[in-house]
């Protein structure tokens, strides 16, 4: 593959290509994910959470792309529904924030478990042979949608999970897309681009494209 | 095609997330002012301090030792408790009464009873954070429950309706009604699923009405007849100077300012905002950054002189609304009129408008000045008394007159100096961008505030607002 010579050196010494790459990646999917917040408006858990799931869909799809949104897809859904539900079983107990969270996150945990297990019956070993870390990743998430839930109403927390999953689905699309790694791996520079383009985000004061259908009876009148 | 260019056009007139957060919360409300904001209970002691009304404080639980050790019989009959960080009025327990036979048993707005065990278990989930920002240990405190206004009565479900006046550079820049719900369980929170109403910031009457988050319009309380349009509030000059007064001691500049009507004790100041919502543009169907703009950099000295601005630079729509619909211009008591002479001189007076009175007439040193002085030298010159005129009919005394020139009538005016044919002349002015020709009675009107006396015969074009200047 012809690399940039800094890419050489990275590896030569011993840095996985791979690595390399995903690190690389990570200034983009930030970017993508503020460009979508604040042209767009489409708001997810804020941009720790889409990016780190984005990785996860990225872990899950290693070896084939179509399993990490297939995978990927099924295990955060499952998470988040599972969180929901337990919610509402433990509302009636009015327990403390913690321990509370302590007891939703343990029966997502189990619920993945068995989910992986069902998976292997039903032979889709892809399902089960699902790393660890990606799975731990998407197991935790549940925290950030119980937050949510408390917060601003199981609503908006679905709507928040909803907008999460599509953003880390098109961030896996674009960090998993052969052209972009190509083009990273030969001008590794151009994801410094990122930084006057945050910039014009930064200082960017326009309507989010949502808000012109939020505010549609103000924009339309004469 | 003609939708899409008003999208294009307005799109600078409405206040999104961005341009909220950028151009207004960031640099007008500094941390500090937003901390408090953000704390219901120094919220309270700054404005208290500001001599602002406030619900009064019955008590404040801080840690849980003081809750095992709280004296439950010093709660009076009723009272509202909440989370000092509390987001979105969630949180909050309103009590109405105390139930007779059973003791520290209190009956909430739906009917149901909380005891002490209730209250306690509601008070830890408080203190433990989990009505608060990011789930941080809080603090919990009584006070005094507000009174529901009789007006308001027929509007609010199970709540008490406040009032959003959005201040900025100390001035009121638009203003809604939010009125709780059933779908909102009695909280006045749009995010819940409450009412907005806009208000005519001139009048205090309100406008159109949104529900929800979705900011769905809507003309009537949903499932009953009532019109949500229309309604007059109340102390309406002494909300907006409350709120003005909010943002000066605060310290906050762009500034979400709740305010209550407390039945006993009129306006009460509830809450700071600093991060107003912004479904108030729709409530208002009115742009907030349009407004914004107009009172940038605008030097208000005093909280009446910025109460003034707001009213008269955002109101007025209900008139025009009214004018849509008439077809009629809305005019105050006095106008403003530009009177076009014979001359082609143009003059502007105040005119006084005086339905009480038929026909219009107007100062004689006036007519000269536009050019009627030959009409009224002629006239005078004819020198005819009442007495030598009044057995004569129309067409006789005409005769005597008609060489006048531009004289349009005559007439009989009883005044305190007896009874005298005065002369008629035509004038043609503008008033509110019409234009009126009038036929005016020449009298002497030195001795008065106003030259001009416009009466009902010309008015016919108009409605007149005894409340408008």
């Amino acid at each position: 593959m012809n690399t940039y010579f800094i890419i050489e050196y990275f590896v030569k010494n011993g840095v996985p290509l791979d690595t390399v790459v995903l690190i690389l990646m990570l200034p983009i999917i930030a970017t993508l994910i503020a460009f979508f917040r604040q042209v767009f408006g489409v708001k997810a858990f804020g941009i720790y959470t889409p990016s780190i799931i984005t990785f996860a869909f990225l872990a899950i799809g290693h070896n084939s792309r179509w399993n990490g949104v297939k995978y990927g897809t099924t295990i955060f859904i499952g998470v988040i529904f599972v969180g929901m539900v337990t919610r509402f079983i433990l509302k009636k107990f009015r327990l403390l924030y913690l321990p509370r969270l302590a007891i939703t996150l343990s029966i997502v945990a189990l619920s993945i478990l068995l989910m992986l297990v069902l998976g292997g019956t039903l032979h889709r070993t892809g399902l089960a042979s699902v790393s660890i870390f990606p799975l731990l990743i998407m197991i935790t998430i549940v925290e950030k949608f119980v937050a949510a839930q408390i917060e601003k109403g199981t609503r908006t927390a679905v709507i928040l999970a909803l907008e999460t999953l599509f953003i880390s689905l098109f961030g896996y699309f674009v960090a998993s897309w052969d052209v972009l790694i190509k083009i990273i791996l030969n001008y590794p520079w151009i994801i410094l681009l990122t930084f006057p383009l945050n910039f014009i985000l930064g200082k960017w004061t326009g309507l989010r494209v949502v808000e012109y259908w939020r505010f549609k009876e103000i924009l339309k009148r004469n | 095609m003609n939708v899409l260019y008003n999208y294009w056009k307005n799109r600078h007139k409405v206040l999104g997330m961005n341009s909220r957060n950028l151009t207004y919360v960031r640099p007008h409300n500094l941390k500090k002012a937003i901390r408090i904001a953000d704390n219901k209970l120094m919220s309270k002691k700054i404005l208290r301090k500001g001599g602002l009304p406030i619900p009064k404080l019955i008590a404040r639980i801080k840690k849980h030792e003081e809750l095992e050790n709280f004296d439950w019989d010093k709660l009076p009959y009723s009272f509202a408790l909440k989370p000092n960080r509390g987001l979105g009025g969630e949180g909050i327990l309103v009590v109405y009464g105390k139930k007779k036979g059973l003791s520290n048993t209190w009956i909430k707005a739906d009917g149901s009873l909380v005891n002490v065990e209730d209250i306690k278990a509601h008070i830890r989930n408080i203190l433990d954070g989990n009505y608060s920002l990011s789930n941080v240990p809080d603090v919990a405190f009584f006070e005094e429950r507000l009174k529901l206004l009789k007006l308001f009565k027929p509007y609010a479900f199970k709540g008490i309706p406040d009032i959003r006046v959005i201040v900025y550079n100390k001035v009121p820049v638009m203003a809604m009604l939010r009125l709780p719900t059933k779908e909102s369980k009695g909280k006045a929170n749009l995010q819940q699923n409450g009412i907005g109403v806009g208000i005519d910031l001139a009048t205090g009457v309100t406008t159109t009405a949104v529900q929800g988050k979705k900011s769905q319009i809507i003309e009537i309380l949903p499932g009953t007849r009532l019109s949500l349009s229309g309604i007059k509030i109340p102390f309406w000059r002494e909300i907006l100077e409350l709120a003005v007064k909010a943002q000066i001691v605060s310290g906050l500049g762009f500034l979400g300012a709740d305010i209550a009507i407390d039945r006993e004790n009129g306006p009460v100041f509830l809450e700071l905002n600093a991060r107003a919502g912004l479904s108030i543009q729709v409530a208002n169907l009115s742009g907030l950054k349009e407004r914004l703009q107009r009172v940038e950099g605008l030097k208000i000295k005093t909280i009446k002189r910025g109460v003034n601005v707001g009213m008269d630079l955002f109101g007025g729509e209900i008139e025009e609304e009214l004018e849509e619909i008439s077809g009629k211009k809305v005019i105050g008591v006095k106008e403003k009129i530009k009177i076009k002479g014979r001359n082609k001189k143009e003059k502007e007076v105040m005119a006084k408008i005086d339905t009480g009175a038929y026909t219009s007439s107007i100062d004689e040193q006036l007519a000269r000045e536009l050019g009627f002085s030959k009409t009224l030298d002629a006239f005078y010159a004819i020198g005819k008394k009442y007495e030598d005129l009044k057995h004569l009919d129309k067409k006789e005394r005409w005769k005597i007159y008609e060489k006048v020139p531009y004289l349009t009538a005559t007439v009989i005016v009883h005044s305190s100096h007896g009874t005298s044919y005065r002369p008629i002349i035509k004038v043609r002015f503008v008033m509110d961008k019409r234009i009126v020709t009038a036929k005016m009675t020449v009298i002497d009107r030195s001795h008065l505030k106003y030259p001009i006396i416009i009466g009902r015969r010309n008015l016919g074009r108009f409605l007149v607002d005894v409340n408008k200047n």
